[in-house]
């Protein structure tokens, strides 16, 4: 129990070994290597349709590879026989869209695997969740429904879900990306906090500010392909690739390009 | 001389109202009133019908309904769950299962279940049994399809979400997925009940002891043991409407109650 309330992290490391994902004869993955170590936070970023989603949810298996390794802490995620309902009890998964479960209350949404799953007991369970909703500063909407929640409160919900399962590792796949621009700092600060407290995180983003900030680093991916990757200072304030230069100008500035489009 | 669109709306409104009562007007003075006061619609032939259409045919319709509806709702899911599954042998098991059942008659079914499958295995099936087997049957081909449609109209990201969490498949539907795709399909479920309700009158067909008659059945006794003409029959079709009408309205509040949970 007190490893559970203790906000320190075991944290879990990630391994990607020449990963590759073809739908079908479209290739989005080809052959994408990246390390990350316990207690590191890196960001992807990139350009829409770059592959950086599906690398995310590769990790987790929500997306099967083709070929190369993963692994994750202990676990390789790529071995056929690998008990995959245990290595994702290790590794939080938080989506754009929140995917809350609508039928549960906030409670029971961080209840619900913890008790299915970790065969916790309901008041344990309870401890758990209470603490974590208290975490990302939603203590008080525990009896409340997903749809009664603002988007930003949905994903700090989201996040506290996956807490309560004491992952190792967390994936957030454009954790912002939904949100009303004034819930997104509430969000980030969350993560923020998290970061600070030793959790790896694998974070895809477009948010640059976040990234500069809190990542250890920052992977560049474009067309299925690392093209730069290093500290955040490099690679969003010095970038040395072209594209990568591109796509800062763009992001960094986006009224820039209606004008050079126009 | 022309008239406004608003002027052509209400004449066009009033000729319509003035053909449906010419047409009300004709049958009401076509009809023959006094044969229909002695033989087809007799009050005085109504009260010997009670209180056994309440403890008889009332009763029993709504155990034979109740009974086929618990195998068709546990067969549907079966069923549901097979149509969705990666095993194609499940898939096809399931689809041929469905279209047979949807496409043959239920009386048919009836008579299969009711005569045929207890002569060729040399068994006595208590009539309950019967309905249980032939209309549950029946009902799973019609649930299964209304429940696959249930479970593919709750989004992708709860499966991902469930599964991400460690939940194991199985876990993640009876948890996660098959709840919210009750709620979504609680409206079309409740007109399968309706449906059911008055196919359970097929079951005429069985041989059937007083006590074990439904409302139809009940009706049409009451024809000859009562000499009222079609008037049972009439009584026992209201009787049908006191079970449907309150579901159709139990229906309709899911659906509003459902739509404005909507986000």
């Amino acid at each position: 129990m007190n490893d559970v309330v203790n906000s320190t992290v075991r944290a879990a490391g990630v391994n990607i070994k020449d990963l590759r994902k073809s739908y079908g004869s479209n290739e989005v993955l080809k052959g994408i290597s990246l390390t990350v170590e316990p207690g590191q936070v890196v960001c992807l970023i990139g350009p829409s349709g770059s592959g950086k989603s599906t690398l995310l949810r590769c990790v987790n298996l929500l997306e099967q590879p083709n070929a190369g390794t993963i692994n994750v802490g202990k676990f390789e995620a790529t071995d056929p026989d690998v008990d995959l309902n245990k290595m994702r009890q290790s590794v939080g998964m938080v989506f754009q869209h929140f995917n809350l479960f609508p039928h549960l209350s906030v409670l029971d949404n961080c209840t619900i695997s913890q008790m299915k799953v970790l065969k916790r007991s309901r008041s344990e369970a309870s401890e758990v969740a209470r603490h974590n909703l208290e975490r990302v500063g939603l203590g008080h909407l525990a009896d409340r429904f997903p749809d009664q929640l603002s988007g930003g409160q949905q994903q700090r919900v989201a996040i506290a879900r996956a807490l309560s399962m004491d992952p190792q590792l967390m994936l957030f796949d454009e954790p912002t990306s939904a949100l009303d621009p004034e819930t997104v700092g509430d969000v980030l600060a969350v993560m923020r906090k998290l970061a600070q407290e030793g959790m790896t995180m694998l974070v895809v983003t477009h948010e640059m500010g976040f990234a500069r900030e809190v990542a250890d680093r920052v992977v560049f991916m474009d067309a299925g392909v690392v093209v730069e990757e290093g500290p955040a200072e490099n690679v969003i304030s010095a970038p040395t690739q072209p594209r990568t230069k591109e796509f800062l100008r763009r992001v960094l500035d986006p009224t820039h390009i209606g004008v050079e489009e126009a | 001389m022309a008239m406004t669109a608003r002027q052509r709306a209400k004449v066009s409104l009033y000729v319509q109202a003035g053909i449906f009562v010419v047409v009300l007007a004709t049958v009401i003075l076509a009809v023959d009133w006094k044969t229909i006061g002695t033989s087809v619609f007799n009050f005085a032939k109504i009260g010997p019908m009670f209180p056994d259409i309440f403890l008889v045919g009332l009763k029993n319709t709504l155990i034979y309904t109740a009974l086929a509806f618990v195998v068709g709702l546990s067969g549907g899911l079966l069923l549901a769950l097979m149509k969705l599954s990666t095993f194609p042998l499940y898939r096809w098991l399931a689809t041929g299962y469905i279209e047979f059942f949807r496409g043959v008659p239920a009386l048919l079914v009836f008579i299969a279940f009711g005569y045929g499958v207890p002569l060729a295995f040399g068994v006595q099936w208590d009539v309950n049994i019967v309905v249980m087997v032939s209309l549950g049957m029946v009902a799973s081909a019609y649930i299964a399809e209304t429940l696959r449609a249930g479970l593919q109209a709750v989004p992708k990201g709860q499966m991902e979400a469930a599964r991400s969490l460690g939940m194991p498949q199985w876990r993640a539907m009876v948890s996660i997925v098959i709840p919210q795709a009750f709620k979504i399909v609680l409206p079309p479920l409740t007109n399968e009940i309706i449906l059911l309700t008055k196919d359970s009158s097929l079951i005429y067909v069985l041989g059937l002891t007083a006590s074990q008659y439904e409302l139809t059945k009940f009706g049409r006794d009451g024809i000859s043991s009562l000499g009222a003409g079609l008037t049972p029959l009439l009584v026992a079709g209201a009787f049908y409407l006191v079970i449907t009408i309150p579901l159709s309205l139990l229906a309709r509040k899911f659906e509003s109650r459902s739509a404005r949970t909507k986000r």
